[in-house]
């Protein structure tokens, strides 16, 4: 970078401003998130209790991690079930959004329509309104998850068949059908990350294609050799998104046991270490995709 | 050069094909909910449910007109809290962001890997956990039963930092070195060149972020009935029971219409932005 062509004094200012600047942020970051964890971790060695002076805590060690796992009947089954799902998800979702983005960042008639009604999942999905159809009894009734499956079942089962008489390898097919089944889910789930797509896509320099036509390139590998490399930082941003956001959204199956166990059965020691082991995983993974995928992110210069 | 022309066309139709069938998966619940804001009560309580409403009626405006009307709190009171708590949330969220993934991006000061990475875990943390601890805080801050209960954590959400980041990063330093030597001081650059090239992205994030204040209920920081906000007082009137599920239909598409409309706004002017940022390389 070009911190090397300053002096000590003038390199030493530029951290300065850096601190100043992210000051603001890390002010509250520590107040209303660092500090929260940190206390966690307090909470998960201890047994709380409440009391009329205030929280009681004793001490207790381990015990809430090792009873996690040797003894809890629930936490170990739903932890492999929430990573597997997520395993399946995310690929699709960043294909689907992706695919989706280059398409709407294309120009004709009713753009603008199309991508305000992809964006429809995201608005529909928020907590309010879930709240106000729970009152709903006719809302309650279709949003059974028995009635989903077989509304998309339906769709589903032709597929099926097709793939399974086809020439297929039968490993492939189960994923297909299992995509096919999730296509309303990954839909709802990838609102953000077309928009983050998009917005990749729009600060590509149109001078790049424009010299790129001109060298006779076409629209096909204009798409490989410009808009992939230059979105490929996003491709990352939108994995981390789409692990983050499936481990936490309300509806997985974990979060709803951890918030059972917090705020029903009043455990919060408990609650505090399955978060910690949850939070453990998904940081184990993200840090095996980064891994991974560091060297194949172009970054232009 | 025909046969790249036929392609074309080809390519073009199954484009519009798949947008048709996606748009109509994603419209299904809007339309649904727009209907239902139109249906009498005995068509809303039928089963299996009806599409279209067959006698369209004002009633559940009018009904939840009335209600509104009715509440002790005058219903502005909770508009108010609502638009004041999104309007300063989202900005302090997008500039305090903003500011810090600048920095991060193109300063590389001594820890700043080191932050990013503690932000990155901290998204990952079950929010549910937090919660105690938190209110604590706010409790120390006297912050409880404030606005600022909700305002001030918002500030500090990772999401913004994590999503401005990564478009920061994008942004070329001789630019930057350039606006430094014509003498524009950090804040200068910050503001005159970094933000418009990053428009895209903040006005994306605006979209998330309000998406997220609008629907932020905050009943466990707020307890005095004037601070409430618009979704509590919803939720107080759709609680009335069975006889307020037409109201409640009207609810819901209220409740979507300013995130939606911001939404088109932002959406139309990041198009305007493409085509007027012209100095890029």
């Amino acid at each position: 970078m070009f911190a090397k062509y300053k002096s000590m004094g003038l390199s030493h200012k530029k951290n300065m401003v850096g601190y100043a600047f992210i000051s603001p942020f890390l002010l509250g970051f520590f107040l209303f998130f660092l500090r929260p964890l940190i206390q966690s971790i307090i909470f998960s060695f201890n047994d709380l209790t409440v009391t009329p002076e205030g929280l009681q805590y004793e001490f207790i060690g381990w015990e809430h991690y090792s009873y996690s796992f040797l003894v809890d009947p629930e936490f170990r089954q739903i932890l492999i079930q929430s990573i597997v799902d997520m395993l399946t998800n995310v690929p699709i979702i960043i294909i689907f959004s992706f695919f989706a983005a280059t398409l709407l960042n294309q120009s004709f008639k009713g753009r603008f329509l199309a991508r305000a009604i992809f964006f429809l999942p995201v608005i529909l999905a928020s907590g309010i309104i879930g709240q106000i159809e729970q009152n709903d009894a006719i809302l309650q009734m279709m949003k059974n998850p028995a009635d989903d499956a077989a509304n998309l079942g339906l769709m589903t089962f032709d597929i099926e068949d097709l793939l399974r008489n086809s020439r297929v390898p039968p490993q492939f097919a189960e994923y297909v059908i299992l995509a096919i089944d999730r296509i309303y889910q990954v839909i709802n789930d990838s609102g953000v990350q077309i928009l983050i797509f998009l917005a990749g896509l729009q600060s590509i320099p149109s001078s790049l294609f424009e010299a790129a036509k001109v060298e006779g390139a076409t629209a096909w590998e204009g798409f490989w050799k410009i808009t992939f490399p230059m979105v490929s930082p996003l491709i990352l941003v939108n994995m981390i998104y789409s692990i983050i956001d499936s481990f936490t959204k309300s509806d997985n199956e974990l979060m709803e046991f951890i918030h059972n166990k917090a705020f029903v059965l009043a455990n919060f020691g408990y609650a505090s270490a399955l978060s910690w082991i949850y939070m453990g995983v998904i940081v184990g993974m993200l840090i095996v995709i980064g891994l991974f995928y560091r060297k194949r992110v172009f970054y232009h210069e | 050069m025909a046969q790249k022309h036929a392609r074309g066309v080809f390519g073009n139709l199954s484009n519009l094909v798949f947008l048709l069938l996606m748009a109509g998966i994603f419209m299904f619940p809007l339309v649904f909910i727009i209907a239902r804001a139109f249906m009498p009560l005995d068509e809303l309580l039928r089963f299996p449910p009806l599409f279209f409403p067959r006698n369209p009626t004002f009633q559940n405006f009018v009904d939840l007109a009335n209600l509104m009307a009715g509440s002790w709190v005058p219903f502005g009171r909770y508009i108010f809290n609502t638009v004041f708590i999104t309007v300063v949330g989202s900005f302090g969220h997008i500039m305090v962001a903003s500011l810090a993934a600048y920095v991060l991006a193109k300063h590389k000061f001594p820890g700043a890997t080191a932050m990013f990475t503690i932000v990155i875990f901290s998204l990952m943390f079950a929010p549910q956990v937090t919660m105690i601890p938190n209110y604590l805080i706010l409790t120390r801050l006297r912050f409880i039963d404030t606005y600022w209960a909700l305002i001030i954590p918002a500030f500090a959400l990772p999401i913004g930092l994590f999503l401005m980041k990564q478009f920061m990063e994008q942004l070329h330093d001789s630019l930057l070195e350039s606006a430094k030597i014509d003498g524009a001081n950090e804040l200068t650059i910050f503001m005159v060149i970094a933000m418009p090239m990053v428009k895209p992205a903040w006005l994306t994030l605006m979209i998330i972020s309000v998406q997220q204040m609008w629907n932020m209920d905050g009943r466990s920081y707020i307890f005095t009935e004037q601070y409430k906000m618009l979704p509590i007082a919803f939720q107080q009137i759709v609680q009335g029971g069975i006889a307020r599920t037409g109201p409640a239909a009207v609810n819901v598409l209220v409740m979507l219409i300013v995130p939606l409309t911001v939404f088109l706004i932002n959406q139309a002017r990041m198009v305007e932005t493409m085509a007027t940022s012209g100095l890029k390389e």
